[in-house]
């Protein structure tokens, strides 16, 4: 048995590239700056030394290399387009949402768009209302892109390879803020589901149902807890197009209780989706009503002292929990560190 | 341009001091531009600019005091900490703000040529961008609505030769013509050496005559270097992707010194000068000291500010 690895989020994400791009030479990859030796914050370092003809960097035209990927991709061709952040993306939606997602249903099927929409997304010290936002709810009311949100290096490894192999649009949302943390991941390629939620704790009391970096304060809130005596059940619902609602019920079912965390604004956000199908289903009896926590509906502003009230942390998760059961708050102030600083933790 | 060459430096110190939580792009080497440009400019011309505008604001008379707090988070930033590096504005001098999406700024910046031609006024807009954000499409349908209805605006590609780090010619083919696209467009054209104040400040002074004589856009392409990496406070001279650029190039065509060796030569005493530098710095520091023992914003103002 060979050694346990542990990876970076990113260099999950490189790996998973290199291992597709040698199994199938239809896909290349195409974005800003993907080409440099660290490329796309180092997913795709070395790829250009090692397939020199099939990555792409490209001038500043979002709308004009995307859809001209997504041109490719009907002739066939598997295109990984990356974008370095979501507000980069957005200068390309017509070509994503509106051409990409409806191109096979509107010709009546049999035109099938294979390709990966690599996009950035979220919190960073420092970069404030315009290269901030997350924008995940955007991707999850488009029906005909399927979208996924790694929220560790081995579920980031596993999807990218399953989007490569998907004959669809598929959109790869990567939370900025996980691009630190690491985690064993195989070596060799593997494939995880890209429509299936997954059960990441065992519990009884509660259902809190995250995703990428809220699932990742989600996983340090059930941790303490734990130790005030509350179990939770904690899932990460890894696709919002589709949303695996078998697994969502299924857990509220056993525990009675939901609630929902985002790192989005509170509006018309994932978890007001989650908890208005939970509302509408005959089958599920809650023995409260659900609750949620998210980003409030303002801009993510700059300054440090704003940012830290913006974002859920594992601390204000619990205590709306705690609160939820009648319990008294934990008192616990995070540092610095904690507040404004990518995450370095391993999981697992 | 001595002003915002030692803020820059200043600001770059305090940053390696990890003072600051905001993305910073510094404006190092391209001084000559934001400047030349500004000196044909009156104070009701507005100006606007991109992720590299402490240079453009600066050179509009923006409030140096007000943009290190606005780095800093302060209160007292131009954007009362909300905004950051990126998000300059100063509008008591009509610097009207700049965004780092690419490209987005050059519509909006017509939107303003637009309402200064709907009421008539005397003044215009220049609105400064990167040559990477010039392969935006918006850019080219903006240049065809500018000329389309005659606007008084005045586009300035600062050409760094980088998008990030990657060289005009990963990004443009052999036969890309700036001056072809721009005129074919209806958009008059000039270059100039960007590292040079008093070539910027001819050929746009040639050009500004033509807009407020009611002639249209016209578009400046001036050729620069970005002295430093291109968001980090460090020369990056180690990644070795610089070709033309080099360290003893960008020092030797380095604008401030062109402008020193100039006045030299008119009988401008070392001295002199010297004693300008150290005023400026001392100007600089007492800023930076200023917005270090300012007060950050209050709490209750993350929700205030969204709606007019
Ligand atoms: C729409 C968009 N795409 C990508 C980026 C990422 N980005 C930030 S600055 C930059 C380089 C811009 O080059 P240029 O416009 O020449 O300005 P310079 O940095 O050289 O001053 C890039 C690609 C962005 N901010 N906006
Ligand atoms: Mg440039």
């Amino acid at each position: 048995m060979p050694e346990p690895r542990i990876l970076k989020y990113t260099d999950a994400l490189r790996e998973a590239t290199d291992q597709v791009m040698e199994q199938d030479a239809n896909v290349f990859v195409m974005g800003l700056g993907v080409s440099y030796s660290k490329g796309a914050d180092g997913t795709t370092a070395g790829l250009k030394q090692k397939y020199p003809d099939r990555v792409f960097d490209v001038p500043v035209s979002e709308n004009g290399f995307t859809g001209m990927a997504v041109g490719a991709a009907i002739q066939g061709l598997h295109p990984i387009v990356h974008h370095g952040r979501v507000e980069f993306a957005l200068l390309a939606m017509d070509p994503i949402l509106t051409q990409a997602a409806k191109w096979n249903y509107m010709f009546g099927g049999g035109n099938p768009v294979p390709i990966v929409f690599r996009i950035n997304i979220g919190r960073q010290w420092g970069n404030g209302p315009q290269h901030t936002q997350a924008l995940y709810s955007l991707f999850g009311n488009v029906p005909g892109l399927k979208v996924v949100i790694p929220s560790t290096p081995r579920m980031a490894k596993g999807l990218l390879v399953s989007a490569v192999r998907d004959n669809n649009p598929v959109v790869l949302l990567e939370p900025r803020w996980l691009f630190q943390i690491t985690e064993i991941v195989p070596q060799e390629i593997y494939t995880i589901p890209l429509d299936k939620a997954r059960v990441v704790r065992k519990g009884s009391d509660i259902t809190i149902v995250s995703y990428g970096d809220g699932l990742i304060a989600s996983l340090e809130a059930v941790d303490l807890l734990e130790k005030e005596g509350v179990h939770v059940e904690l899932v990460d619902l890894v696709s919002i197009n589709p949303i695996d609602w078998e697994t969502v019920f299924t857990s509220v079912n056993r525990t009675g209780r939901l609630m929902c965390v985002d790192t989005t604004n509170e509006a018309f956000n994932v978890g007001s989706e989650i908890i208005a199908k939970v509302a509408q289903s005959p089958t599920i009896a809650l023995k409260e009503k659900p609750i949620s926590l998210a980003t409030p509906n303002v801009p993510c502003p700059t300054s440090t002292v704003l940012t830290e009230l913006y974002y859920p942390t594992s601390v204000s998760i619990a205590n709306k929990v705690l609160t939820l059961f009648g319990k008294s708050s934990i008192e616990r102030s995070l540092s610095f560190e904690e507040l404004h600083l990518a995450p370095t933790v391993m999981i697992g | 341009m001595l002003l915002i060459r030692i803020a820059e430096e200043e600001i770059a110190a305090l940053y390696l001091k990890n003072k600051i939580m905001s993305f910073v792009h510094f404006y190092v080497g391209q001084e000559a531009v934001a400047v030349g440009v500004s000196d044909n400019l009156h104070l009701e011309d507005r100006a606007m600019g991109n992720h590299r505008s402490h240079g453009h604001y600066l050179a509009k008379g923006g409030n140096l005091r007000a943009m290190i707090c606005e780095l800093l988070g302060k209160e007292k930033g131009s954007s009362h900490g909300k905004g950051g590096s990126m998000h300059m504005i100063d509008k008591a001098v009509n610097f009207t703000g700049s965004t780092p999406i690419l490209g987005s700024i050059v519509p909006l910046a017509a939107g303003s040529a637009f309402e200064q031609k709907y009421h008539r006024r005397d003044s215009i807009t220049a609105v400064y961008f990167g040559d990477g954000a010039s392969e935006e499409g918006v850019v080219y349908e903006v240049l065809n609505l500018a000329a389309l209805f005659g606007l008084p605006i005045l586009f300035v590609i600062e050409n760094n030769l980088y998008s990030v780090n990657s060289k005009l010619r990963d990004r443009r083919s052999a036969d890309y013509s700036v001056e072809k696209i721009v005129s074919g467009l209806g958009v008059k054209y000039l270059k100039a050496n960007g590292n040079d104040y008093e070539d910027v400040h001819a050929q746009a002074g040639t050009l500004i005559k033509s807009i407020r004589a009611g002639h249209g856009p016209s578009l400046l392409e001036c050729i620069t270097f970005r002295h430093m990496a291109h968001s980090a406070p460090i020369m990056d001279d180690a990644q070795g992707y610089r070709e033309e650029d080099v360290l003893e190039k960008r020092l030797q065509e380095d604008p401030i010194k062109k402008v020193k060796t100039k006045l030299l030569s008119q009988g401008i005493k070392e001295e002199e000068l010297a004693v300008l530098e150290k005023e400026i710095r001392a100007q600089v520091s007492s800023d930076i000291q200023f917005a270090i023992s300012a007060p950050y914003p209050a709490k209750e103002s993350l929700y205030t500010d969204l709606y007019a």
